[in-house]
């Protein structure tokens, strides 16, 4: 079937052609609700950062100027206060693509009031753009695909995971780029994707990252598998963090690994890659969006509602209980191969289908019902 | 002064009658907020409640349990998601029995359902249970002390004379932590010096006045400060009393002001 999207110029394509507003001070954050709110179908997200330099600056830079430059945006609407490390955040994300960006600031503004009523002007004037521009024919390899999993279950590794590994070996084997994320979903099983790398020394680097970040768990003085699974994905049937890691390492299917990633950083080729990410859902999201993936799948056993304000996220169940459950949040079942009534490749495809329909335009349950979640990552002390 | 504030069984005399929407994760975030805006209520966007380890599960937990408890609070819903590392029924005992109530969306038919089933009992929690007018014997004043102020030992001195109760925190820099842990103390209102360099900063729970400093960018955003780095500590003591008694502040108007929960270590 065709696929259609926003070619961006920059070698990037779009499957949404939204206007964000991101607020660069955390006391921006509520007026970047109201515009939301207020405006014609803008988006927005908020965070607690107070443009502190700490640590984790770096990381914090990088995922507001990626997720302003996403490939899904027509514009972004950057609220700031005039300051220099906001020049950073703006001049970092002009380097990541062509995204327009557009600036109001309250100093400019000189009240809240001001500049969120200059925010929902300068919004709406973008959206007229926006809804100008046409999809055109798109290529498979525009899509950037963002592997996740939430609250999983003991069905998690034997339905929903691996047939969406059926779906992203397929969109690979066709050019397009995967991601695989959630490093400590992986720990366990890191041996095991290894072996499928494209080298010798990507698979070391996948051995070497998980090393990383268990080292980085124990210099807080924790046994990440002590620690692991939580006690949501326990109550859901999972007794180990390996048990946890087989499971949801089975995301990326049985593609070979181009490539390791560092959080939020974007890939330069097609193929399947793995990226560090903390295993928390929306810190996983932020990273992923920073990296320029447009479209989400995200396997749960538990039901989470939450997305992304510039990446459709499509919700997958891993048992059928739940998904009858709470339809308002599960786009498709994967819970009809442990009933017994569809195989895994027959899932796998609708899998794939449905990543070819939302990435055309239907919309998902968690765009439906406006989630926008958002989570600056950081490491604190532990960045080794 | 006289003060009237409002009288919140289990909690003690606030200076306002909020009802909090919290969310014990960030997954509950949003629909909190929906059923926060159509009530009424206060409710945060956080990022926390899971994926976390160590020491900020009971600094996470006891931020929430400081949250819920607060004197300005009326009433509270907790929404949880049901598969978190804090758990929404064992946060809810640890809170104020009185007013408090719970839904689990993975329990409640999901996001839709719940935002249903919580408009309903937030508003029989506002409904059925006003709060009696009381006076405040003596109101607890956070200053946040995020920059130097200048004679603060007079000021100090005039606001104990004028029957205040002080609690200060006195990081220097961003006022986010500091206004976290003047919450924990229980100050009603929050007297905020913010940082030359950063903006006027606001609590969703607690009226903050900001007193601006003569910096660049204070005065660029004057509009934004309640009084200037002028004010003598009369009209400070005069504000205080008007907003004691239900004057809004710039920042309770503006609606400024994310809460940053104390965390340490990194999600896993």
């Amino acid at each position: 079937m065709s696929l259609t999207g926003y070619e961006r110029g920059d070698g990037r394509w779009g499957f949404r052609n939204h206007v964000l507003i991101l607020p660069l001070h955390q006391i921006l954050s509520s007026s970047a609700r109201e515009i939301e709110a207020k405006s014609e179908g803008a988006v927005a997200v908020s965070h607690d950062w107070s443009q502190v330099i700490e640590k984790d600056h770096e990381r914090i830079i990088h995922s507001l100027a990626g997720n302003a430059t996403n490939p899904n945006l027509y514009a972004t609407v950057l609220l700031r206060l005039g300051t220099p490390i906001e020049d950073e955040v703006i001049a970092r994300a002009k380097k990541y693509g062509n995204t327009k960006l557009i600036e109001v600031s309250l100093t400019e503004a000189k009240s809240i009031e001001n500049l969120t009523q200059a925010g929902i002007q300068r919004a709406n004037e973008l959206l007229k753009e926006a809804k100008a521009q046409q999809r055109v024919s798109a290529p498979l390899s525009a899509i950037i695909l963002g592997l996740e999993c939430g609250g999983s279950d003991a069905y998690s590794g034997i339905t929903a995971n691996p047939a969406l590994g059926v779906a992203s070996d397929e969109l690979v084997a066709q050019g397009a780029t995967s991601i695989l994320g959630e490093t400590m979903e992986i720990l366990g099983a890191e041996h095991l994707l290894a072996q499928r790398a494209i080298t010798k020394e990507v698979g070391q680097q996948i051995i070497d990252v998980v090393a990383r970040y268990e080292a980085s768990i124990n210099y807080e003085g924790i046994d990440i598998r002590g620690a692991q699974p939580s006690r949501g994905n326990i109550e859901g049937g999972l007794s180990t963090l390996e048990e946890k890691s087989l499971g949801a390492a089975k995301k990326a299917g049985n593609a070979q690994f181009t490539g390791v990633l560092e959080y939020a950083i974007a890939p330069t080729k097609p193929g399947l890659y793995f990226m560090d990410t903390p295993g928390h859902d929306i810190e996983q999201l932020t990273g992923f969006g920073a990296a320029g993936v447009n479209i989400t799948v995200f396997t749960t056993g538990r039901g989470t509602p939450t997305g992304s304000a510039v990446m459709p996220t499509i919700k997958v169940a891993t048992n059928s209980e739940m998904a009858n459950a709470i339809p308002d949040i599960i786009d498709l079942n994967s819970g009809t191969i442990a009933d017994g009534t569809q195989s895994l490749e027959e899932n796998g495809k609708l899998i794939y289908q449905l990543i070819l329909d939302v990435a055309n335009g239907q919309l998902t349950k968690a765009e439906l019902g406006g989630h926008h979640e958002f989570n600056l990552s950081r490491l604190y002390g532990s960045s080794l | 002064m006289s003060i009237t504030g409002f009288a919140h069984k289990g909690r003690g005399v606030g200076v306002r009658d909020h009802q909090l929407i919290l969310p014990s994760v960030v997954c509950s975030t949003h629909v909190s907020r929906k059923i926060a805006n159509e009530v009424g209520a206060l409710t945060f966007a956080h990022q926390n409640g899971c994926g976390i380890i160590g020491i900020d599960v009971p600094g996470v937990d006891n931020f929430f349990i400081e949250l819920a408890n607060h004197p300005n609070v009326q009433s509270v819903l907790v929404v949880s998601l049901g598969c978190e590392t804090i758990q929404g029924p064992e946060l809810l005992p640890k809170i104020n029995r009185e007013l408090s109530r719970l839904l689990v969306i993975q329990e409640s038919g999901g996001a839709s359902g719940t935002y249903e089933a919580g408009v309903d009992q937030a508003k029989q929690l506002r409904d059925n249970f006003k709060s009696a007018p009381a006076v405040i014997e003596k109101l607890v004043v956070g200053l946040d002390l995020s920059r130097s102020v200048e004679n603060l030992s007079s000021l100090k001195a005039a606001l104990t004379e004028a029957g205040l109760e002080l609690v200060i925190e006195d990081q220097l820099g961003v006022s986010e932590h500091n206004l976290a842990k003047l919450m924990s103390k229980n100050a009603q209102i929050i007297l905020s010096f913010a940082d030359d360099n950063q903006p006027p900063s606001g609590f969703p729970l607690i009226p903050v006045i900001n007193i601006a400093s003569a910096s660049p960018l204070h005065l660029a955003l004057a509009a934004e400060f309640d009084l200037p780095s002028t004010a003598t500590a009369q009209e400070i003591i005069e504000l205080i009393t008007a907003v004691g008694n239900g004057q809004k502040t710039k920042s309770e108007v503006s609606g400024i002001g994310e809460i940053v929960a104390p965390r340490s270590v990194r999600s896993v």
